[in-house]
């Protein structure tokens, strides 16, 4: 476990659902305490990825290392154990449970009842706003209080590194703003982050190190500045005209 | 007066038994997304079982419930790995798997009575336990054996919210039955947590076949008739929820036990389902049942 090898290394995966493959070979690397932006339009196969890499779904060939084990075809709690941990797009909480036990449930593996008063302690200073609803039951937050609550649950457990589903959709600008100042300022706490996003510009200005995806294979990569005035990254990303980039702009 | 005080009496310890056997029906169903069609096989084993370690080892009730609550639970872990998972091997997991596991529900119905003819056989056997004299309330005499069957179910049920209310396993289970995905990226076992909960609710089902054994006979074909009274008062209750269940079984006890004090014995079981069909045209999700599915 040098500190020069990269956090989570994904090689060549391939995979998808049933007889449907959506992953041809698709590669990254996410280094220690980095923001790492995983872009791409519908389809591309963005959500597989972080699906295949968490364990919901069995990636069918390639390999992933994370913390330098191999974690490919393990189980998601036990992946989790390993301290990866995935936040799914929707903002999927349990409605029917307070805000305190979804985010009690995300600790679920650490069994220690200080080290989980101590994670919730922290979620809620990150969102002051959840500790003020947190014997509300979740089904009555606003969209952006429950994409709190799923950060806030994946957090948690402690894990080394988060994966954060399109963690800005669907929520209104102001919202989006919170949402990526906390994701900044988790990653400043040691946090290692790969994001999932459909907000090209705000994620590549968070990220040290962008990917675009296509048709399931990793198309462009670079720096993230250097990306964010890239017209391919527009372009892959729209999958469209050029005529498109001027409603980007 | 007193007449009516004893059928409603009857009926909610009767009651209490269908809520049992609900109860255990609806979490099964919350949790696994599949009705359990071999639930009352479930129900006439753990009898049996409780009536063997009862002669056998010569416990006392209590111990002899509570062992054969565990051993059926046991029995029905073994027969979701066994059986029902199988199935679920084929993708999507419990909530695709739909039709396939109703007919292996109803397989394992016929399979687990002709598994209890050939070791307990056809005749009924009594179950005597030795309850005591009747409590005297006024003019009343309450027999000793319904206040048993209310007073343990309760406990029972008070049990089973704490556990799914106060602890981290209750609320990984509840999770599981929410949302297998969010379970199983928040770190849950979830295939454990589907193991505990079909146990759970074999041993509520077991826990209502010791309770009604020393009232009634046991014998291998006891469970075909409490399944239909159990998914009557499931349905009733509002299928999916817990307290539904536990409400819905009293009332087809009461309703049942008043229909057959007044109107006829004979048609006793009619009585259940007049109060399904009233529920359904008044309220089609049942009485605490939401119209779209809110589980445990």
């Amino acid at each position: 476990m040098t500190s020069g090898e990269p956090m989570l290394h994904i090689r060549e995966l391939v995979g998808g659902y049933g007889s449907v493959q959506i992953l041809n070979g698709a590669s990254l690397k996410v280094d220690r305490g980095q923001i790492v932006a995983l872009l791409g339009g519908n389809g591309t196969g963005k959500s597989t990825l972080l699906k295949a890499t968490s364990g919901l779904i069995k990636p069918w060939g390639g390999s992933i290392t994370f913390d330098g084990e191999r974690i490919d075809g393990l189980r998601p709690d036990v992946i989790v154990r390993r301290g990866l941990v995935q936040v799914t797009q929707g903002k999927e909480a349990f409605p029917a449970m307070t805000v305190e036990e979804n985010l009690k449930l995300g600790a679920y593996v650490v069994r220690d009842r200080a080290k989980t008063a101590n994670a919730l302690e922290r979620v809620y200073t990150y969102f002051p706003v959840l500790k003020a609803k947190r014997h509300q039951l979740s089904g009555a937050l606003s969209g952006g209080q429950l994409q709190m609550v799923c950060i806030g649950r994946g957090l948690m457990s402690s894990p080394k590194m988060i994966m954060l589903d399109e963690p800005s959709a669907a929520l209104a600008p102001q919202i989006v703003m919170d949402i990526f100042r906390i994701i900044h300022r988790i990653t400043k706490d040691g946090m290692t982050v790969l994001m999932v996003e459909q907000n090209v510009r705000m994620a590549l200005l968070l990220a040290s190190y962008g990917y675009v995806i296509k048709d399931g294979v990793i198309h462009i990569e670079g720096p993230a500045d250097g990306m964010i005035y890239d017209d391919n990254v527009r372009l892959s990303y729209l999958g469209g005209t050029v005529a498109n980039r001027e409603a980007l702009l | 007066m007193d007449y009516v005080i004893d059928l409603v009496v009857i009926g909610l310890s009767i009651g209490m038994v269908y809520a049992l056997v609900a109860l255990g029906i609806s979490l099964i169903y919350s949790g696994l997304d599949i009705i359990h069609f071999a639930h009352g096989e479930i129900y006439m084993i753990g009898a049996f079982i409780g009536l063997m370690l009862f002669q056998k080892t010569g416990l006392p009730y209590v111990p002899t419930l509570l062992l054969a609550v565990f051993l059926t639970g046991l029995i029905g872990i073994l027969i979701e790995r066994v059986f029902y998972r199988r199935l679920t091997r084929a993708g999507g997991g419990y909530t695709v798997a739909g039709m396939g596991m109703v007919i292996v529900g109803f397989g394992m119905s016929i399979v687990l009575q002709n598994v209890a003819f050939l070791i307990w056989g056809p005749k009924p056997l009594p179950f005597p336990v030795p309850f005591g004299l009747p409590v005297e309330i006024g003019n009343l005499a309450l027999p000793m054996s319904y206040i048993w069957i209310v007073v343990t179910a309760l406990v029972l049920m008070v049990i089973l919210n704490l556990v799914l209310k106060k602890t981290m396993i209750g609320l990984a289970m509840r999770a599981v039955a929410h949302n297998k995905d969010i379970a199983y990226l928040s770190g849950v076992n979830v295939p454990l947590m589907i193991s505990m909960i079909f146990g759970i609710g074999c041993a509520l089902g077991a826990a209502a076949g010791v309770l009604i054994a020393p009232i009634n006979y046991v014998q291998v074909q006891m469970g075909t008739g409490i399944l239909i009274k159990a998914f009557a008062a499931a349905i009733v209750g509002g299928f999916g929820s817990l307290p539904g269940a536990v409400l819905g079984g009293l009332l087809v006890g009461v309703v049942e036990s008043l229909g057959a004090g007044f109107v006829s014995g004979t048609y006793k079981d009619i009585f259940a389902f007049i109060l399904l069909i009233v529920v359904l045209m008044v309220k089609p999700s049942g009485i605490l049942g939401v119209a779209t599915k809110a589980k445990a």
